[in-house]
């Protein structure tokens, strides 16, 4: 069985929705993360996104944070309470990551952009009033920028829509991976011990342990048929005794005093034969899966998984495995080099050794067909001058129509010769966290689910 | 009484049972069941000859990294570009050719290697094994034996290429040795090759893996890794017969990489707990450099002082088999791995620990 058809079936027993939950996406409109209540300054809202629910500005644009990160050589985001994203349009590498020194010239200066020209901080009307976690913190012009938990608030260029999460991501992501902008939200509405990890699939339930959580076909809100021998595999997720009900979440009393989490009508438990935290191996058991708070937009119809030996990956209609490109610049602002509007010098030094030629025949863009159609925000078909990298228009001659995960387009790689081959992943800096491609992973049970 | 769910579960219950019940075994008593003993990898290090003061196989000493590299190619570094530096020397290291880098490359010029003799004959450029066998073939210790970061015991290679076999189940690879008589000699033993899916059994430190762990087979994600091949046991060493094509999961820092091996062979001293001694075998050239470089950034690399541009014009120069139809360049190079196993139960499919 197919993870897809696996999430599909683990949402289909939802029957209830909790009481701040908001729709989610053209696919899945049903299910949607609940969250909890929080206060909130006049003029922002709450949206739901592929990311779980954010907060949002007027117009409905996400609201990220830059939240330090500790890098080779120092440190860049920001550290709480202190904006360090400003108009500078900055020159030099900051030589973050080794072994390249500091101060080498940035590429394609006379088109750079500074930080602020990509990420809008959110200003403070001047009557402006802290409420709750929501503070003010003073950037150097003397002006004022929302915070939530201390950390300033930005809204991304790259994103268009309500809901849109396109300028950064709550996926978990590696130490030498770029200090990544993250989109701020109010807390998810579970119980303690419990948390939502990020994924390309969706938001998954797992312990605050992360051990996978999942749930069994046969049981009820008010029944479980695992005991006995069963217990030797499954292990009940139990509630501690001043557990209340909530919401989504109710209690189940397996004997006298000993109660389950239950979840949208669901017994809760982890899988003890598990290999690893992230370890999904209990949901290959017939009838168990893991659970979903919410799942992701779906893959366009021609990809399929594909087994191989590192996990299963999203391939196109031939097997071949589907890639996605990852940069980040080793500057203090750590703008990213990932997306068609931003500098295309260090993706066609790692595709192609500088040629663009060599990129479409080493990493071909997986083209759309003409009669294939966009169905959500997540997979987009994009036009692509295939010289430059950058957006094209679609009357452009040569321009390449080509599918986009988040806005960037994906890839094979043509060292991948037969169905489940995965041997483009890691290449590029950084074990291509940086500057380099990763596959897209749908069971990740061996690397955790980084990024 | 409440039973577990549906018939359909019946068999991974048993499949349970077995895994749960680790077969006791008393002190010195043979862990072989019906005729077969089974061992997981726990250690794997690249075949490395090293002498004190490496003056006998480096006597040049050793090479540069990129990091040394980068400072005598850009010495004016702050007048150039990222295109002009970085990306320059990314892009040799991502797109490696076999010109010329302008650096002396210090190959190792000892006369002494560990590893086996892979085609049967004695030649000029061979080794000879510190036992005094003739005609070892190891052309990677020749590329890699000078580099620091592939020797021990503080070599990035070395530590990390480890560390994650202790600590990652990708690269779990296990032999089961079945039609097995006598641990001491056996003229006719089969063995499979297999990964396994589960935690290593170790002390309270959490480091030293003991014998008698269990693993399941991952038939799911690890089946194409599956070989069957024969071997003997002679004087307690098996030796095994070539294995065509052995591919070998590879986990450094998170990356899922494999090396390939063609004619690869174990010889492994064989204990009731335990298994040691070489895999030995030619590997493919490519496949182990894009291992390497996709494992390690060039922050690693350079830690080692790896040069991966220098390297792979070494591994490609000092290639020693399987050439290419049209070109007539070697494609795979004789290299030697030191392994050691733990003993281990494996978990069929359709069967009970141990049986």
């Amino acid at each position: 069985m197919s993870s897809l058809n696996q999430v599909a079936l683990s949402l289909s027993a939802i029957s209830f929705l909790a009481c701040c939950s908001i729709a989610v996406g053209a696919d899945e409109g049903l299910f949607a993360e609940a969250y909890r209540d929080v206060p909130m300054p006049e003029g922002f809202r709450v949206e739901a996104s592929q990311e779980g629910p954010v907060f949002a500005d007027a117009s409905g644009m996400t609201l990220y944070k830059w939240p330090q990160h500790k890098l080779r050589n120092g440190y860049s985001g920001e550290s709480p309470g202190s904006p360090a994203c400003y108009e500078d349009v900055l020159t030099v590498t900051a030589g973050l990551m080794s072994p390249y020194p500091p101060g080498i010239r940035l590429p394609e200066l006379d088109e750079r952009k500074s930080c602020a020209d990509l990420w809008k901080p959110v200003k403070a009307d001047e009557g402006a009033q802290e409420v709750g976690e929501w503070t003010l913190v003073e950037r150097r012009d003397g002006s004022r920028q929302w915070a939530y938990q201390e950390q300033p608030l930005y809204t991304s260029v790259k994103d268009q829509e309500p809901g849109d999460v396109l300028g950064g991501t709550r996926r978990r992501f590696g130490g030498d991976a770029p200090a990544k902008r993250v989109p701020v939200g109010p807390p998810s509405l579970h119980p303690p011990g419990f948390l939502i990890r990020s994924s390309f699939n969706g938001r998954m339930l797992a312990t605050d342990r992360s051990e996978s959580i999942y749930s069994y076909d046969g049981d009820t809100a008010e029944s479980t048929s695992c005991f006995a021998d069963c217990l030797a595999k499954w292990k009940p997720v139990l509630a501690p005794s001043l557990a209340r009900e909530q919401g989504e979440w109710s209690l189940l009393e397996r004997s006298p005093g000993e109660r389950q989490w239950v979840f949208r009508g669901k017994p809760l438990y982890t899988h003890i034969l598990d290999s690893g935290t992230w370890s999904q191996q209990g949901s290959d058991e017939p009838g168990w899966y893991n659970v979903f708070t919410q799942v992701a937009d779906s893959y366009p119809s021609r990809f399929k998984p594909q087994h191989t030996m590192v996990g299963d990956v999203l391939a196109d209609s031939d097997g071949k495995t589907i890639y996605i490109y990852h940069c980040g610049e080793d500057s203090q602002d750590q703008l990213g080099c990932d997306h068609p509007t931003e500098t295309q010098v260090y993706r066609l030094a790692m595709c192609g050794a500088g040629d663009p030629e060599r990129c479409l025949e080493y990493w071909p863009y997986v083209l759309a067909s003409d009669n294939e159609q966009a169905t959500n925000r997540t997979w987009s078909i994009v036009w692509i001058d295939p010289r430059t990298g950058r957006f094209a228009a679609a009357q452009q001659e040569d321009a390449l129509r080509v599918w986009a995960y988040r806005d960037r387009p994906v890839y094979t790689f043509a060292g991948d010769s037969s169905p489940g081959d995965v041997h483009g992943g890691g290449t590029g800096e950084w074990r291509g966290q940086r500057n380099g491609l990763r596959a897209i992973m749908l069971r990740d049970d061996f690397f955790r689910g980084t990024l | 009484m409440w039973t577990c769910h549906a018939s359909g579960l019946t068999f991974r219950v048993v499949l349970l049972s077995g895994l749960l019940i680790n077969p006791t075994v008393q002190a010195g008593e043979s862990r072989i069941r019906n005729r077969t003993i089974s061992y997981v990898m726990t250690d794997l290090f690249w075949s490395v000859y090293q002498t004190e003061d490496a003056r006998a196989e480096c006597p040049k000493g050793f090479n540069d990294g990129p990091r040394e590299q980068f400072q005598k190619l850009f010495p004016d570094y702050e007048s150039l570009s990222v295109e002009e530096t970085q990306l320059a020397q990314e892009i040799q290291t991502w797109h490696p050719n076999t010109e010329p880098d302008g650096f002396d490359f210090f190959e190792v010029e000892g006369e002494l290697s560990w590893g086996l003799n892979l085609d049967g004959k004695v030649s000029a450029n061979d080794f000879t094994h510190p036992d005094g066998t003739l005609g070892i073939d190891n052309e990677v210790y020749r590329a890699v034996g000078c580099i620091i970061g592939f020797r021990g015991p503080d070599g990035v290679e070395y530590i990390f290429q480890n560390k994650a076999i202790l600590d990652e189940v990708y690269n779990r690879m296990m032999i089961e040795l079945t039609e097995v008589d006598s641990l001491e000699n056996d003229d006719s033993v089969v063995i499979n090759l297999y990964r396994g899916m589960d935690r290593l059994l170790t002390d309270a430190t959490g480091q030293k893996v003991t014998a008698g762990g269990t693993q399941r087979i991952d038939y799911r994600w690890g089946e194409s890794l599956i070989r069957q091949f024969a071997g003997q046991i002679v004087d307690g060493v098996l030796i095994t017969e070539p294995i065509a094509e052995m591919i070998m999961p590879w986990q450094n820092l998170s990356v899922p990489s494999i090396h390939v091996f063609r004619d690869a062979r174990f010889q492994l001293d064989l204990s009731s707990e335990q298994a040691s001694g070489v895999l030995a075998g030619y590997a493919d050239v490519d496949t182990w450099y894009y291992q390497l470089i996709r494992n390690d950034s060039t922050h690693h690399l350079s830690n080692g002082q790896i040069s991966g541009i220098s390297l792979y014009k070494a591994l490609r120069r000092f290639a020693d088999a399987y050439p290419d139809p049209l070109t007539g360049e070697n494609t795979a190079i004789s290299t030697s791995l030191d392994v050691k196993m733990a003993q281990v139960f494996i978990v069929h499919r359709d069967s009970r620990a141990g049986e």
